[in-house]
């Protein structure tokens, strides 16, 4: 979906970041480069939960009357739906905080276009085989705190099924709720496994605890960014060959997300 | 007027600091320069003294993450910028960007400051929150947090920003280092540098919070 020019505008992009891992913020940072070099809106910035800018500074950062936000989460929930409509002073879709007008988004992870960078993701990491030999796993956090945080997942495992990718299975797994991602050999039925961690970027979860409950590390390594090899695919792991990718949301693309719910939420309120 | 724009009318007032970043106007052509301030004097010299040269703001993420020593500046007021570059830009926009990479919002919240509009935070309106694993956090003593500023914020502890708020709206901060700290590392005057602000306890602050508010309650439960 294309996006008219808003020159006007100003595209501000929520992230969670980190104190401790630096990697974590890398991705927002990509994505509000990308938006920012085609030009399209007036300002494009970057705020965090827990890094700086902080939301409540962000504020501070922008210019324009009228501020698009994007949380660059990959699920409705706690975050989305209570802290940074609290952070930023927001009470529903569109609000007028300190002489502003603050449109607020969906989430990029609950968009339909993210099934289309899963797929590319998929066969980027695993270009050789056969999907009908192979499952696709698409692995979150899971928390027994908020439902929608799988929700999201399993939307896109619908979807990816619907799309008739050619994938013997297409299966959800979560680190912290059932099924859980250290079994992903035993719901897997194929000789090959695609493993694509549905998280924003390479922090902690997806390069750090994840690869520990799948066999390829016995323990938690060091940061993506620090290590000298990059993961090796695939991994000969309990009898299977497994592929497993790096964070949905290190995908270049995901600006084009970003844009899409700029888009759908434009579409939807029709009357701005 | 944007605040590219009242940027550059800070520059054009005397202004050429903020943190530990020296910014040069009209550098070799090009409309603004910035490097570490303890590499000023090169960034003006023939091939600019042979510090490493970025062209265009984009640069200055990957500048600013890593310390000198490798290990991951955690919070950007940090007083371990590393040295050895300089940043061409050429216009007042792509210097605002870079500004905002190196010390983010800071601009904008001098700004703010000087204009009246800033709104300034309470620890404890921060601490009040926190959830998930930082919720603790808000239990910690209001003496426990006096002593934790002193511990951990001021340049002593390598943070070069001025911290403008307080425990709540009626207790001040304990006379310190690090509570009268201005916000200009180097003893530049005030006229000169652009002052780094706190206008919220940062996010290392409400972790070393955490550890603290359970290190007091364990020793009441000892006790």
């Amino acid at each position: 979906m294309s996006i008219a020019p808003k020159p006007n505008s100003a595209l501000l992009i929520v992230g969670h970041g980190s104190t401790e891992n630096p990697d974590s913020s890398t991705p927002y940072f990509e994505h509000a480069d990308e938006i920012r070099n085609r030009g399209l809106f007036g300002e494009v910035h970057c705020c965090f939960w827990k890094e700086e800018p902080s939301l409540r500074e962000a504020f501070y950062l922008i210019d324009a009357d009228e501020v698009y936000v994007v949380p660059d989460f990959i699920s409705e929930g706690y975050f989305t739906q209570d802290v940074i409509p609290r952070e930023l002073l927001l009470t529903g879709p569109t609000t007028q905080v300190r002489g502003k007008t603050f449109h607020y988004c969906l989430p990029v992870g609950v968009h339909r276009s993210m099934t289309d960078l899963i797929l590319k993701r998929a066969k980027e990491v695993a270009p050789d085989i056969d999907p009908a030999t192979t499952t696709l796993i698409i692995t979150g956090h899971g928390t027994g705190l908020n439902q929608n945080s799988t929700k999201a997942i399993r939307d896109q495992v619908d979807r990816i099924i619907e799309a008739g990718a050619g994938y013997a299975a297409v299966l959800d797994a979560y680190m912290e709720e059932a099924p859980f991602i250290a079994e992903w050999d035993q719901m897997a039925s194929t000789p090959n496994v695609v493993v694509v961690p549905f998280f924003i970027s390479d922090g902690l979860h997806s390069f750090q605890d994840i690869p520990v409950l799948l066999g390829i590390d016995s323990e938690v390594g060091a940061a993506a960014s620090q290590r000298e090899v990059f993961r090796q695919n695939p991994h000969a792991l309990r009898g299977k060959t497994l592929y497993y990718s790096s964070a949905i949301g290190t995908e270049r693309l995901m600006a084009d997300v970003i844009l899409d719910q700029i888009a759908d939420f434009d579409k939807a309120h029709p009357s701005l | 007027m944007s605040t590219a724009l009242k940027l550059r009318n800070l520059l054009r007032s005397g202004i050429h600091r903020i943190g530990q970043l020296e910014i040069h106007t009209d550098l070799y052509g090009y409309s603004y320069g910035v490097c570490h301030c303890d590499d000023a004097h090169l960034a003006t010299e023939p091939a600019f003294g042979g510090l490493e040269i970025h062209e265009g703001p984009d640069d200055a993420r990957d500048l600013s993450t890593y310390a000198e020593d490798g290990t991951y500046r955690f919070t950007k007021g940090q007083t371990n910028l590393k040295r050895g570059w300089v940043m061409v830009l050429n216009d007042e926009e792509e210097l605002r960007l870079a500004l905002d990479q190196f010390y983010p919002a800071c601009v904008g919240l001098f700004l703010a400051q000087q204009g009246g509009t800033l709104e300034i935070e309470t620890l404890r309106e921060k601490l009040n929150r926190q959830t998930g694993m930082y919720r603790f956090a808000r239990t910690i003593s209001d003496a426990g947090a006096q002593q934790l500023v002193q511990q951990v914020c001021g340049p002593a502890h390598q943070c070069a920003k001025k911290i403008l708020w307080q425990l709540d709206s009626v207790t001040p901060l304990d006379d310190s280092e690090a509570s009268r700290f201005n916000g200009i590392p180097g003893g530049l005057p005030e006229s000169e540098a652009i002052p780094l602000l706190c206008r919220e306890a940062c996010n290392h602050f409400v972790a070393e919070c955490r550890k603290a508010a359970k290190a007091e309650f364990e020793k009441k439960a000892e006790a």
